[in-house]
C-alpha cells in the first residue's frame, strides 16, 4: 500500500520513503490524498530547505543598504526595494563580460569534453583490449590529485603556451577535470545498455563504429545531457584556474570578477553580491529545466521494445 | 558474453581471447586518444609534477632537491595534531555529507520521477544549488550563519526555537563543522538527484510492467528492479562525488578557513596553507598527496560494498 | 642516506643561520648605524636614475584598498605617468586572499605582473624572484628620508633591498563616545589593565568592545600580537631559531586576556576582516581595532555615528606599547622584460607631491614609510585620525623579535598566536591556559626545527 514515512526538511534525519514505484508518463492510480502526502508533501519539504537561501538572496538583492543591517523588524520582507544594486552591478561593473565569458569556457569546454569522454567512454566499457582496464584506473586515479596542487604547474604550462588572460587557457584546462568525470558517468551508462542490441547489429554486418554511433549512443542520450548538464555546472563553477590564468577584468569570469571588484576585503557589498549569486545561477537553471525535460522524453521514445 | 564463437584445437577461450584483443584493440585505443591527448598534456604532466615537488624540499620560486619522504615523515610525525585531525575532520566531512547526499538524493530522484503539475521548473529549481557558482553560494551561506546578521537564528529565536542570539554557527567547534556539512548537502544532493534520475530513465518500463503483472508491491519493485539498476549509476556517482568532496577546497576556505583554531582545518586546505601562503610547496604537494592512498581505500571499501552479486 | 644528506643540509643551514642571526642582532642594536650606513656604503656618488622606455607595458598587482576611491586615485596617478612616458600601464587589484595564490603562481611559473605589491615578508619568501632594488630606495631615502623600521624589516633581505616600501596602514581603536560616555569611561584605556576595566562597565550598555581571535587576515594579527609582546612574551627569541613562546610572559598575556573576557571584553572566534566593521556600523558593538576604515565610512557614507567615534591608540602593557600594522612593499620581479620602466614608475609614484595627494584621499587609511611622509597633512586634517598617526611607531612585524624570515611568514599564516589565545578564551575566558600554550609551542617548533 501506498505508505509514505514522511521526510524532515530534508536536513539530517530523513527517512527514505518505503514505497515508491518510478513510472515515466503514467499517472500514478492513488487516491489525492495519497499523492498528497506521498509526493507534494515531501517535494514541497525539499523545496523550501533548497530554495530558501536563494530566497533570501533575491531580498538582498532587493533591500537598500539601511534595511540590509536592520534587524528589529522581520529580514524575511523587503520594505522597500531597490534596483540600484542590479543597475550598479550591470552597468558600473563587467558584469555581463563576466557572463558572457563563463558561458563561453562552459559550453566550448563541455563539448570538448563530451567528445573526448563519449569515445573514450565507449572504448572502456564496451571494448575489450590489452590495457583498458589500466588506462581507465589511470584516468580515475589522476583525478585524485587536487587542482590546489595542480595549479602551481599548470601555469608553467600555460606561459609556455601563451595562454595567460585568454579563455582559452581555461577552455583547455577545464577538460582535465571534466573529462575524467565524463567518462566515468558515461562508462556507468554504456554498460547499463544490454549488450544483445549491439551483437543484433554487429552479427546483422555493421561494424563496430556503426554500431557504437547507430546504436549504444543514442540508448546512452540521457546520460551524455546528464553528463553535459555536469560538465557545464563544474566549468561554470571553477574558480581557482579562472583566478590564476585571467588577469583583466574584461576577461574574467563570474566567480572572480564577482568577489574581486564585490568585497574589498572590509567590506562586502551584500546587496550587489547576492544579485551577482542570482544572476549567475538562475538563468541557468531556467535553461536546464528545458534540457532535464528533454531527456526524459527521448528516454520514452527511446525505450527498449522487447 | 559471447563474442567469437569458433571454437579450435587451442583452449577456445583462448582463442576467443586473442581474437577480441586483436580485433578490439587498434579501435579501443584510437578512440582513447583524444582523451589521452588532452589530459596528457594539462594533467598527467602537472601531476607528476606534483609528485616530484612532494618529495623535495622545494619552496616557492626555488627547486628543492630531493629528500626523499621528508615531507611525509615531517607531518606524520608533528605532533601539534592539525595534520591528524585534518585527516579526521576530511574523513568525518566526506562520510557524514555522502551518507546524507546518497539518501537524500535518491528520495529526490523518486520524487523528481513523478507527474506532477510545473514538474519542469521544479526540476530546474531542485538544481539550483548545484548550479550557482561555488564561491557565491558559500557567501551567501556566509551570510545567512553571519555572526552578526544570521537569518537562521533569527528564524529560530522567532520561532522560539533557540534563546537569543541563537547558536554561534561559525565560532564553535561542532556547529562549524555543522555549518560546513549542511552547506555540502544542500549543494551537493541535486547531483545525486539528477544522476539517480537519468539512471531511472535508462530502466526499462516493462520491467516494471511484468512485476506489476506478477503481484510484486511497489517496494518490492523498488527493492528489485530499481536499486539494482542504478547499481552502476551509483557506483560512479559515489566515486565521483567522494573523491571531489575529500577534495573540497573553495567552500570550507570561503566558509571558515580551518577556524575555529583548526577545528574545521580540512587536508586540502592544510595543504594549501602550507603551500602557498607558506610558501613551502614542496610540503603542501606532500600533505596533497597524502589524500591519494586515503582516497584508494575508500575507493576500494565503495567498490567492494557495491560490488556485483555474482 | 637522506639523514647523512640531511645533516650536511643542516651544516649549512647552521652558517646560514648565524649569518642572518649576526645580521638581525646588529639590525637590533644598532638600528640607527645601520639605517645610516645605507646611503654612506652606496658611496658611489651618483645613483643611477632608472629610465622608462616608451612604448613598454608594465603591470602590477596588488590589494584593493579598503578605501576605493584610494585605488581609483593611485591608477589615476599611474595613467598619468605613463601617458607622459609612453607606457601602458594596467593595475590588477584583487582580495588578500587572492592575492596570495596568484603570486604564488606568478613565481612558481617565472612570469606574470612586473611589479606586485608584498605583504607582510612575501619578500623573504620570494627573495630570488625580487630584483635587488637598493639603488632606488637609496634615492628615496635621499628625498624622504629614514624608511620606517618595520618596512625595512620586510623589504631588506640579508643586507638586500628586495622590495620598495609602498605604505603602512595603521590599525587603532575605534569606539563609540557616548556609549563609553554613558558607562562612565572618559576616555578610552591606555594600558589593557584599564582595558578590562572599561570592559566590565561597557558590558553594562550591552555593547561590548569586540574583538576577533580567529582567522581574520589582518585583524588576528593586529590584535593578539601586541598583547603578547605588551607583556614580554614572544614566539621565537631574536635569533630567529629558538622558539620561545612557552615563557612566564606568554602566560601573563594570556591571563589578562581571560581577564579581559570573563570581565566583558567580548572574542569571536567566527570574525574575519569585514565583520568588526559590520557589527559596529550596526551600532552591536562599542569599541573595536581596525584600520581607520570603519570612521572613514562613517565619515563618508554612512554619516550614522560620525560624531560620536573616536579612535586611540594601542594600550600598554607593563613591558611596553606594541602596535602591529599592516604593511605593504613593492617588489619589481625579475621576469619583468621591463625592469627599468617600472622602477622609474614606482619612484615617480613615491614622489612626495603625489604620494600625499593619494594618502589624503585614502582619508587617513594610509601612512607613508618614510620620514619625511610622517607629518602628512591628511592627519593634520583631521583630529580624530591622529590615533592612526600614532601608531606607526610602536608598531612591529610578526615573529618580533626575530627578523622576518619564511620560518615566521609560515608562523604568521597559520595563526598560532592567534589561535592560542583562542583556544584559552573560550568557554566564556576559561580555556586551559597549558594546553593553549603547549599547542602553541609544538606548532611553532614544527615549524622552526623544519630542515
Amino acid at each position: 500500500m501506498a505508505v509514505q514515512s514522511t521526510t524532515q526538511s530534508g536536513r539530517p534525519g530523513a527517512l527514505r520513503p518505503k514505497v515508491r514505484k518510478p513510472r515515466i508518463g503514467r499517472v500514478i492510480g492513488d487516491s489525492p490524498a495519497g499523492r498528497v502526502i506521498r509526493i507534494y508533501v515531501p517535494l514541497l519539504l525539499f523545496l523550501v530547505v533548497t530554495l530558501f537561501p536563494f530566497y533570501w538572496m533575491a531580498i538582498t538583492s532587493f533591500k537598500s543598504a539601511s534595511e540590509l543591517f536592520d534587524f528589529s523588524v522581520s529580514p524575511l520582507w523587503v520594505r522597500d526595494p531597490t534596483l540600484a544594486w542590479y543597475q550598479h552591478l550591470l552597468t558600473q561593473t563587467n558584469f555581463p563580460h563576466w557572463a558572457l565569458n563563463t558561458a563561453i569556457v562552459a559550453i566550448v569546454s563541455t563539448l570538448i569534453s563530451l567528445f573526448c569522454s563519449v569515445l573514450a567512454g565507449y572504448s572502456l566499457a564496451r571494448l575489450r583490449y590489452r590495457g583498458a582496464d589500466s588506462i581507465g584506473w589511470g584516468i580515475f586515479v589522476t583525478y585524485l590529485v587536487p587542482p590546489t596542487l595542480l595549479f602551481l604547474p599548470l601555469t608553467f604550462v600555460i606561459r609556455e603556451l601563451h595562454l595567460f588572460n585568454n579563455l582559452w587557457a581555461l577552455i583547455l584546462t577545464y577538460p582535465t577535470f571534466l573529462i575524467p568525470f565524463c567518462t566515468w558517468m558515461l562508462m556507468g551508462f554504456f554498460k547499463g545498455i544490454p549488450h544483445e542490441l549491439e551483437e543484433a547489429a554487429l552479427v546483422d554486418g555493421a561494424t563496430r563504429i556503426q554500431a557504437m554511433l547507430r546504436i549504444a549512443i543514442p540508448l546512452a542520450v540521457p546520460g551524455i545531457l546528464a553528463a553535459a548538464l555536469f560538465a557545464f555546472t563544474l566549468s561554470w563553477n571553477e574558480f581557482l584556474y579562472a583566478l590564476i590564468f585571467m588577469n583583466d577584468s574584461l576577461v574574467k569570469t563570474i566567480p572572480v570578477g564577482v568577489t574581486q571588484e564585490l568585497i574589498h576585503g572590509d567590506e562586502f557589498f551584500w546587496g550587489e553580491l547576492m544579485a551577482a549569486a542570482l544572476l549567475g545561477s538562475v538563468p541557468v537553471a531556467v535553461l536546464y529545466s528545458f534540457f532535464v525535460d528533454y531527456f526524459v522524453a527521448g528516454m520514452t521514445a527511446g525505450a527498449v521494445k522487447g | 558474453m559471447g563474442t567469437a564463437t569458433r571454437a579450435d584445437a587451442v583452449p577456445a577461450w583462448h582463442q576467443r581471447r586473442v581474437r577480441i584483443y586483436d580485433r578490439e584493440a587498434p579501435l579501443g585505443y584510437f578512440l582513447l586518444l583524444p582523451t589521452l591527448v588532452v589530459l596528457g598534456i594539462f594533467l598527467l604532466y602537472p601531476f607528476l609534477f606534483g609528485i616530484w615537488l612532494s618529495i623535495t624540499d622545494s619552496e616557492l620560486g626555488n627547486v628543492g632537491k630531493f629528500i626523499g619522504l621528508g615531507n611525509y615523515r615531517f607531518e606524520f610525525r608533528n605532533t601539534d595534531g592539525v595534520f591528524y585531525g585534518a585527516v579526521i575532520n576530511t574523513f568525518l566531512y566526506t562520510g557524514v555529507t555522502t551518507v546524507f547526499k546518497l539518501s537524500l538524493g535518491l528520495v529526490m530522484a523518486l520524487l523528481l520521477n513523478q507527474i506532477f503539475p510545473f514538474r519542469r521548473f521544479v526540476r530546474a529549481a531542485l538544481l539550483l544549488p548545484y548550479i550557482i557558482p561555488t564561491v557565491l553560494s558559500y557567501e551567501a551561506w556566509r551570510w545567512m550563519f553571519d555572526p552578526t546578521f544570521s537569518v537562521i537564528n533569527w528564524l529560530l529565536v522567532n520561532t522560539h526555537l533557540v534563546h537569543y542570539p541563537g547558536p554561534n554557527w561559525l565560532g564553535v567547534p561542532a556547529n562549524a563543522m555543522a555549518a560546513l556539512m549542511i552547506v555540502n548537502v544542500w549543494r551537493g544532493t541535486p547531483f545525486y538527484a539528477i544522476s539517480f534520475l537519468a539512471g531511472m530513465q535508462v530502466i526499462p518500463v516493462d520491467l516494471y510492467e511484468a512485476a506489476r503483472v506478477d503481484g510484486a508491491s511497489r517496494r518490492q519493485q523498488f527493492i528489485n528492479i530499481t536499486l539494482p539498476l542504478l547499481r552502476p549509476v551509483l557506483l560512479v556517482v559515489l566515486l565521483l562525488s567522494t573523491i571531489l568532496t575529500f577534495a573540497d577546497f573553495q567552500g570550507p576556505f570561503v566558509l571558515t578557513n580551518g577556524a575555529p583554531y583548526n577545528s574545521t582545518q580540512l587536508l586540502s586546505i592544510w595543504a594549501y596553507q602550507w603551500g602557498i601562503p607558506g610558501g613551502a610547496i614542496g610540503l603542501g604537494a606532500a600533505i596533497s598527496l597524502v589524500l591519494f592512498p586515503l582516497l584508494t581505500i575508500v575507493v576500494a571499501v565503495v567498490l567492494f560494498m557495491l560490488r556485483r552479486p555474482e | 642516506m637522506p639523514r647523512a644528506k640531511k645533516r650536511a643540509k643542516s651544516g649549512w643551514s647552521r652558517r646560514k643561520f648565524l649569518q642572518t642571526a649576526g645580521v638581525a642582532v646588529a639590525t637590533m642594536a644598532f638600528p640607527e648605524i645601520l639605517i645610516s650606513c645605507g646611503p654612506q656604503s652606496n658611496s658611489t656618488p651618483t645613483a643611477t636614475i632608472p629610465k622608462p622606455r616608451k612604448g613598454a607595458s608594465i603591470r602590477l598587482l596588488q590589494w584593493t584598498s579598503f578605501v576605493k576611491p584610494a585605488d581609483a586615485e593611485f591608477k589615476r596617478q599611474a595613467a598619468e605617468w605613463g601617458d607622459a612616458n609612453g607606457v601602458t600601464v594596467a593595475i590588477e587589484t584583487v582580495t588578500g586572499d587572492q592575492l596570495q595564490p596568484k603570486t604564488a603562481a606568478a613565481v612558481e611559473a617565472s612570469s606574470g605582473p612586473d611589479i606586485i605589491q608584498m605583504q607582510y615578508g612575501w619578500p623573504q619568501l620570494y627573495t630570488d624572484s625580487c630584483l635587488d632594488v637598493s639603488n632606488e630606495v637609496n634615492i628615496l631615502i635621499g628625498k624622504l628620508g629614514k624608511p620606517d623600521p618595520v618596512n625595512e624589516a620586510f623589504c631588506k633581505v640579508n643586507g638586500t633591498w628586495r622590495a620598495i616600501p609602498y605604505t603602512v596602514v595603521p590599525n587603532a581603536w575605534t569606539y563609540r563616545t557616548d556609549y563609553f560616555q554613558q558607562a562612565g569611561v572618559s576616555s578610552f584605556p591606555t594600558t589593557w589593565d584599564e582595558l578590562t576595566a572599561a570592559a566590565a562597565k561597557l558590558k553594562t550598555t550591552s555593547k561590548p568592545i569586540s574583538q576577533t581571535d580567529g582567522h581574520a587576515y589582518g585583524d588576528s594579527l593586529t590584535m593578539w600580537n601586541p598583547v603578547l609582546w605588551g607583556f614580554g612574551g614572544k614566539e621565537v627569541n631574536a635569533d630567529g631559531k629558538t622558539v620561545a613562546i612557552n615563557s612566564k610572559e606568554t602566560r601573563d598575556a594570556i591571563k589578562w586576556a581571560q581577564g579581559a573576557v570573563q570581565a566583558g571584553f567580548v572574542v569571536h572566534p567566527e570574525w574575519l576582516d569585514p565583520d568588526n566593521n559590520q557589527a559596529y556600523h550596526a551600532n552591536r558593538i562599542s569599541g573595536t581595532l581596525n584600520g581607520a576604515s570603519i570612521y572613514i565610512r562613517e565619515k563618508i557614507e554612512f554619516h550614522k555615528y560620525t560624531d560620536v567615534t573616536n579612535n586611540a591608540p594601542m594600550p600598554s602593557g607593563p613591558k611596553g606599547t606594541f602596535a602591529m600594522n599592516l604593511i605593504f612593499n613593492h617588489a619589481v620581479m625579475k621576469w619583468s622584460p621591463d625592469a627599468e620602466t617600472a622602477k622609474a614608475m614606482l619612484l615617480a609614484l613615491m614622489e612626495k607631491d603625489q604620494y600625499q595627494k593619494w594618502t589624503m584621499i585614502a582619508a587617513g587609511y594610509n601612512a607613508g614609510p618614510f620620514e619625511s611622509l610622517h607629518n602628512d597633512p591628511v592627519f593634520a586634517s583631521d583630529p580624530k585620525l591622529k590615533a592612526f598617526q600614532d601608531v606607526v611607531a610602536p608598531g612591529k612585524w610578526p615573529g618580533w623579535p626575530a627578523m622576518p624570515s619564511k620560518k615566521t611568514a609560515q608562523a604568521q599564516t597559520q595563526y598560532i598566536v592567534a589561535d592560542m589565545f583562542a583556544k584559552a578564551l573560550a568557554n566564556g575566558g576559561t580555556g586551559d591556559i597549558e594546553a593553549a600554550i603547549s599547542a602553541a609551542e609544538t606548532s611553532l617548533k614544527a615549524i622552526f626545527e623544519r630542515p
